[in-house]
């Protein structure tokens, strides 16, 4: 029978600070922490969700948030419970700090505890996590944790951990090619066999993260974005965006 | 009375002997033995739920496989669970069941009337019909999820809140309601589940899966 009966979780019994499976992942809450907009599933306890923008959290941004192009991703969770969060299917792992700095790509980061501070990268498009405590991160497939020195695609990139600042790497026959010159004039850019970014090993700890896959996560693109705004707009907010979207469909031909 | 068995996360047989069990369309792959396959549209209810069938949606097709032998079913890639009725009622999206037999009584459910305002608010939520199906009984009910379900139980000192994106359905005594954060507000103009949150009370579970659809 044991095919049949898919574990019950209550409070008691659901994972703490772990894994529920490849694809969820359950949060003991205890106090605050940082969350992306929508990927709370479920979650038992008394918690409560505030905008970045709340008044009454100036002082944890200040502390704990230093990067004002990502405010809007991001809700703070206050409470007590047992919290558990989904990203549209992509994996989540979890990954512990101590007194230490992990670099991120901004899209991925999915929560992280108020004792680490979250900092914009200086590679565009990234996030540095830095203090301790206890983060989260979706990736497109599980992910592989590489040794520098490493030259990884940009788009399979997760992060990298002490390492400085990776640099572009182009290759060699590339770049000498009329390819390249043609791709510069007409925008085209470089495959991840031609571009890749280099990390050179400089300290023992160093780490890269590298999802098991090229493409993007599920769930980022902007319609899913507009779709799941949908059910928040009341019937009038409605009305004005479909009679918006009726004329410009109808008025164009 | 049918055999339920998951061959693997994705994949169920069911064992007939002169049985019959009902299947969503198209969901059959393979089979062995005597066995017959048939459209149906109904299983059970009155005249008022054919009629409620046909303007809310909920009046999916099937299949009967009726005979003696293995039928093997699996849908799209998604992931099957068996869920034991043991007398209560199950709410579901039609979309999401894979397979019962006729040990369930299946019935159509207008969500309104179980909160009043409050349901009318939440089928609106949750983008899902107002109306959804009902199985109520004794045996086995097969659902499909967008990866693997998360069974969530729901006592008088354990509510439950659900993104109505990543519901799929629940069982027992349970009254979900709209529930909204006090500061919700300040979520306009931003894509948020936390803005509308069900939240299921009483004695029960809650089914989810991790993928918003």
């Amino acid at each position: 029978m044991s095919n049949t009966a898919a574990t019950l979780y209550n409070p008691s019994n659901l994972p703490s600070n772990d894994n529920i499976n490849d694809y969820s992942y359950c949060v003991d809450v205890r106090g605050q922490m940082f969350v992306r907009n929508g990927k709370m599933i479920a979650y038992y306890g008394q918690l409560r969700f505030e905008a970045l923008g709340s008044v009454g959290l100036a002082g944890l941004i200040n502390r704990a948030f230093n990067s004002a192009s990502y405010v809007s991703d991001f809700i703070v969770i206050n409470g007590q419970g047992k919290l558990i969060v989904g990203d549209n299917g992509n994996n989540i792992a979890s990954y512990n700090l101590e007194n230490g700095n992990l670099t991120v790509k901004a899209d991925n980061l999915l929560a992280f505890e108020d004792t680490l501070r979250c900092q914009e990268s200086v590679v565009e498009g990234y996030l540095t996590i830095i203090g301790s405590g206890l983060f989260l991160a979706s990736s497109c497939g599980p992910v592989m944790f590489a040794v520098p020195p490493i030259c990884v695609d940009e788009q399979a990139l997760l992060g990298w951990a002490d390492t400085p600042c990776p640099s572009y790497r182009y290759d060699y026959s590339y770049v000498q090619s009329t390819l390249s010159h043609i791709g510069a004039m007409v925008g085209i850019g470089a495959s991840g066999e031609e571009k890749q970014l280099e990390f050179k090993k400089i300290g023992n700890d160093d780490m890269v993260l590298i999802q098991s896959s090229e493409s993007n996560l599920r769930g980022r693109d902007m319609l899913e974005k507009i779709l799941a705004m949908l059910p928040g707009l009341d019937h009038d907010d409605a009305q004005a965006v479909y009679s918006n979207l009726y004329n410009r469909i109808h008025g164009q031909q | 009375m049918p055999q339920y068995e998951l061959v693997n996360s994705k994949l169920l047989k069911i064992v007939l002997r002169s049985e019959e069990v009902y299947a969503q369309k198209g969901s059959m792959i393979a089979y062995t033995g005597q066995v017959n396959f048939a459209r149906s549209y109904l299983t059970g209810g009155g005249i008022q739920n054919i009629a409620m069938r046909a303007v809310t949606n909920e009046g999916w097709q099937m299949m009967t496989a009726q005979g003696s032998g293995e039928v093997f079913y699996a849908q799209s890639g998604q992931m099957v669970t068996i869920v034991p009725l043991k007398g209560e009622t199950m709410y579901v999206e039609s979309d999401s069941v894979l397979a019962f037999d006729r040990r369930l009584q299946t019935g159509t459910m207008f969500l309104g009337s179980q909160g009043g305002i409050r349901g009318l608010v939440q089928g609106a939520a949750t983008g899902q019909g107002l109306f959804t199906t009902t199985f109520t009984g004794n045996g086995e009910l097969v659902i499909l999820s967008d990866g693997p379900t998360i069974a969530l139980d729901v006592n008088p000192n354990n509510p439950v809140f659900v993104d109505p994106q990543a519901y799929i359905g629940h069982r027992g005594n349970l009254q979900p309601n709209l529930h909204t954060d006090v500061s919700w507000k300040s979520f306009l103009g931003q894509t948020s589940g936390e803005s509308f949150q069900l939240k299921f009370t009483g004695q029960g579970v809650v089914y989810i899966q991790a993928s918003e659809r």
